[in-house]
């Protein structure tokens, strides 16, 4: 039984034809824009997000109403200015921002809409993962939708307020997700970060004031707009206020994507919406939000699903994409599928990433088929040192060796098993392909 | 300025440059791949990690490429965890190096070669096995790539996109996986295709004509000024066991070329290295044969024609230098007659960077001494007037044209200062000189900047310097009309 909270980000998505302008309106959208542009300062706006304590929700939890604020003035900055919007969702085990695009697409309209009243800009692109043909499509249309009732071009609702959205389809890079990466595709070129500073506020797209939300977050922003800050304060946690999107995955009973209370606690999160671990087995490691997050043990399972609490244990929020493996499961397996992953994403730029992603997996896979030394348990770790935190343009680098210190944290015992083994001790099927990569 | 701290000393800082710069200005040593003071930064190699205190936070350890010079910085270069990063950012560089260093034309002259030994680890950890990539992948007629060596610093992709503004190269595929590639594999095309192998910092881009030809250690390097135009570019002559010119390279000058050189100057050596030539003189005997003779004999003979045909046409070679300039002056002066060098047309070379299309490296400086630029046309036609003439110069003749001299009557008396005999029948003295890597002299370019030219190897012994014989032949005119 699912645990009755309040909620607001996924409930339109149920209704039946939830996708349509008709529908929206009718279960009280754009009543945000109306309000913001019929007499609200786009200065009141952010302040209204300081005060709601909006986190951004791509990962790094940034305060958004904050980030707004970096936004040179128009009056004293006259260059073009642009929102961009990151629907590249492209972490492990992510698939929120999906959701609210295929079903809710108005919403994420009227959020964009509002971001770039506040923040005084003209153009918005939303730049999709390019895999989600379905998602883009959806959006495309709702734009269109919306476009047709005067709600995005010129003089939106009638009240000289100018704001035109782009679409842009990605080519389902991974790193194209981190923001100056997605800003250089954008532009028409590889997806290389850029080093920071320069931020993207004073020198983004196109060398001009830029912003780069989450689909979520800006979800998130017509409803504090539309019901206050203090109403947006009663769920979450102080320091994390608001409703999360947890996409669960893995080896539970329930998988999907489920809103949830910021701060709930993971256990609570598995066993209340999730239904618990599949075929009642024991849970044996979990990402709290992606794999970039590192793999916990069962035994940090009560963790409270916020940005502090996840933080405070070494981990990270992350996009709240928890992925469960339970006794069955080999972690060695886990991280081998998972530097691959790094491995084959790492743009290139920095020396650590490109080898030491490379490096990482090549440990990881010797390890899992049975060819792992005792001293590569102290490489491991030393190696995701060497590549992180801070060392590299992005924060792919410290993606990659965050699961790492982790992995060798809470289950060395693991590792030294496969390593005297031989082989993986829990003899978990191992597919042609793994077996043909490490021979 | 702004006023920082680099290893304990105040230095002042330009701050428009990054603090990579303020080191290097500054004689501390601060390694570097993806940088280049040429080339746009990117700080993508990390190697240049040092600790940086600002205000009141904690050291940082930042990359010098990438951060800018700010008022009150205290840097650390030499700092334990500067270092550490350091040699952290190198083993993973070398992770997939494959360490050829005995058969790598690099070797010697290697940044990963000289950093990692400066501070990287003696041994690496990886047992895994190395990157395996094509070995000799041609970029076309001038530059060959050895992608394994390669540690994706882009800096030949920058300079491209930087210098001659018109990019080639990229780097394809992403991660592990990324090479350096042109669109669809295509040639590289233009003329500065071999300043790549220049900015490669290891031995991943090396030039075909360099490859397997010498270790660098061995050539010795010299301080010179390109002949090929009248940009004058500074290069350096490097020499092998004191007599084969190996290769020509660009060195720095804020003024002419930075940090460049186009291809047309950089393999312009082979005409250095040829075997054939006058080693000293040769004059025609009553036989009609060019025989070989002393110096002073051929001068003698060359005076003795002047006294019975005096006021020779003088024509020289736009390779003089001022110096050599001022005395052929002097010696037609002497003669009474007015002197000339040969400046062929534009050729079809200019581009806006470097190359002016100029041919005549020395156009400049000649005619503010007071030589007047004339065409080959115009040339023979003063020398086909008169009844003596006197050529001065290497490749004057091949600028004339050996046919036209070829047709020259045979009653001319024509005394040639030059480096190949010249068999026209008209020839009656040939006088060797030195080519431009065996003397010193001044060539003065387009903008009137003046580029030294030094003598990279001696000449062979009796090729005097054309300062020294064209000042022998004026003293025997004179000591010849002193009676009179």
């Amino acid at each position: 039984m699912i645990p009755q909270v309040p909620t607001y980000l996924l409930d339109r998505c149920g209704l039946e034809d939830s996708h349509t302008l008709d529908v929206y309106r009718a279960n009280g959208g754009y009543a945000a824009l109306a309000k913001v542009l019929g007499g609200m300062d786009p200065a009141e706006v952010i302040e209204e997000l300081k005060d709601s304590g909006l986190r951004g929700r791509g990962g790094a939890g940034f305060p958004t109403g904050l980030k707004w604020s970096f936004m040179p003035d128009p009056q004293k900055d006259r260059r073009a200015r642009y929102l961009a919007v990151n629907a590249d969702e492209s972490e492990p085990g992510t698939c929120k921002d999906r959701v609210l695009m295929e079903k809710d697409p108005h919403g994420l309209i009227e959020g964009i809409l509002i971001a770039c009243y506040a923040m005084r800009v003209p153009v918005a692109y939303v730049y999709v993962r390019g895999e989600f043909r379905h998602p883009y499509n959806r959006v495309a249309a709702a734009i269109d939708e919306a476009r047709k009732a005067g709600l995005v071009g010129e003089n939106v609702l009638g009240k000289g307020f100018d704001c035109e959205i782009w679409m842009h389809k990605g080519a389902g890079a991974y790193i194209c997700g981190e923001e100056t990466g997605l800003m250089e595709s954008l532009e028409g070129k590889r997806g290389h970060p850029r080093p920071k500073p320069p931020f993207p506020a004073g020198h983004g797209l196109w060398g001009m004031p830029t912003t780069v939300n989450n689909v979520e977050t800006l979800f998130n922003v017509p409803f504090i707009v539309d019901r206050g800050a203090s109403w947006y304060r009663t769920m979450g946690t102080d320091a994390s206020p608001g409703n999360l999107l947890v996409g669960i995955s893995g080896h539970v009973e329930r998988p999907g994507v489920y809103e949830i209370p910021l701060g709930t606690a993971a256990n609570r999160i598995l066993e209340d919406w999730a239904g618990g671990v599949l075929n009642n087995h024991k849970l044996q490691a979990w990402f709290p939000g992606g794999s970039s997050t590192g793999l916990l043990p069962a035994s940090l399972i009560g963790l409270a699903m916020d940005h502090d609490s996840l933080k405070a244990a070494g981990s990270m929020l992350g996009t709240g994409a928890m992925i469960m493996l339970d006794e069955t499961a080999c972690v060695v397996r886990a991280m081998e599928v998972i530097s691959r992953f790094y491995d084959h994403e790492s743009c290139g730029q920095c020396s650590q990433c490109r080898e030491g992603t490379q490096w990482l997996h090549q440990i990881f896979r010797r390890m899992e088929n049975g060819r792992g030394r005792m001293e590569d348990i102290d490489l491991l770790e030393s190696l995701a040192s060497g590549m992180a935190p801070a060392k590299t343009i992005c924060a792919l680098a410290d993606a990659a060796a965050i699961p790492t210190h982790a992995v060798v944290k809470h289950f060395r015992e693991e590792l030294e098993a496969h390593v005297k083994a031989g082989c993986c001790p829990r003899k978990t099927a191992r597919t042609p392909e793994t077996v043909e990569a490490g021979a | 300025m702004t006023k920082i701290i680099i290893d304990g000393v105040e230095i002042e800082a330009d701050p428009k440059q990054p603090l990579i710069r303020a080191c290097h200005d500054n004689g501390v040593d601060v390694p570097m791949y993806c940088y280049h003071p040429g080339l746009s930064p990117v700080g993508s190699c990390r190697i240049c990690q040092v600790e940086v205190k600002q205000g009141e936070m904690p050291p940082r350890i930042m990359v010098a490429c990438k951060t800018p010079v700010a008022e009150g910085m205290i840097v650390d270069t030499r700092a334990p965890k500067a270092h550490a990063a350091r040699r952290e950012c190198l083993e993973f560089l070398l992770k997939n190096h494959p360490l050829d260093c005995p058969i790598c034309d690099k070797a010697g002259e290697c940044d990963l070669q000289d950093f990692a030994f400066a501070e990287g680890q003696g041994e690496g950890r990886s047992v895994e096995p190395r990157r395996k990539l094509d070995k000799r992948k041609s970029l076309g007629d001038v530059i060959v790539l050895d992608e394994e060596r390669c540690i994706l610093c882009s800096r030949c992709v920058r300079f491209f996109e930087d210098v001659t503004k018109k990019p080639q190269l990229t780097v394809s595929e992403l991660g592990s996986r990324s090479t350096i590639s042109t669109f669809m594999d295509r040639p590289l095309q233009g003329n500065y295709q071999g300043n790549l192998a220049d900015v490669c910092p290891v031995g991943a881009l090396t030039l075909k004509k360099f490859r397997f030809q010498a270790r660098v250690w061995n050539l010795e390097k010299h301080f010179s000024t390109c002949g090929e135009c009248s940009r004058g570019c500074s290069i350096t002559v490097e020499i092998l066991r004191r007599r084969e010119v190996k290769r020509i390279r660009p060195r720095y000058n804020p003024d002419v070329n930075k940090w460049w050189m186009c291809d047309v100057g950089r393999f312009a050596f082979d005409r250095f290295n040829e075997e054939e030539r006058i080693e000293g003189a040769a004059v025609r005997d009553a036989q009609g044969r060019l025989v070989e003779t002393g110096v002073s004999d051929a001068l003698a003979k060359a005076a003795d024609i002047l006294k019975v045909h005096p006021s020779p046409a003088i024509v020289a070679s736009p390779w003089l230098t001022v110096e050599e300039g001022e005395v052929l002056l002097a010696l037609a002066e002497r003669a009474g007659v007015a002197a000339a060098f040969v400046a062929p047309p534009p050729n079809d070379l200019a581009d806006d960077l470097l190359h002016t299309g100029d041919p005549c490296p020395n156009r400049r400086g000649l005619v503010e001494l007071g030589l007047a630029a004339i065409s080959a046309e115009e040339a023979l036609e003063r020398i086909g007037a008169g009844k003596s003439a006197i050529l001065v110069g290497e490749r004057v003749v091949e600028l004339l044209g050996e046919e036209a001299l070829e047709d020259l009557p045979a009653a001319l008396r024509l005394i040639a200062f030059v480096r190949h005999p010249v068999h026209a029948p008209a020839t009656n003295v040939c006088i060797g000189v030195p080519t431009a890597v065996e003397r010193t002299g001044t060539w003065i370019n387009v903008d009137g900047g003046r580029g030294p030219i030094a003598a990279a190897r001696p000449a062979p012994p009796n090729v005097r310097p054309l300062t020294s014989t064209l000042a022998a032949l004026a003293e025997l005119i004179q000591r010849q009309e002193a009676p009179a």
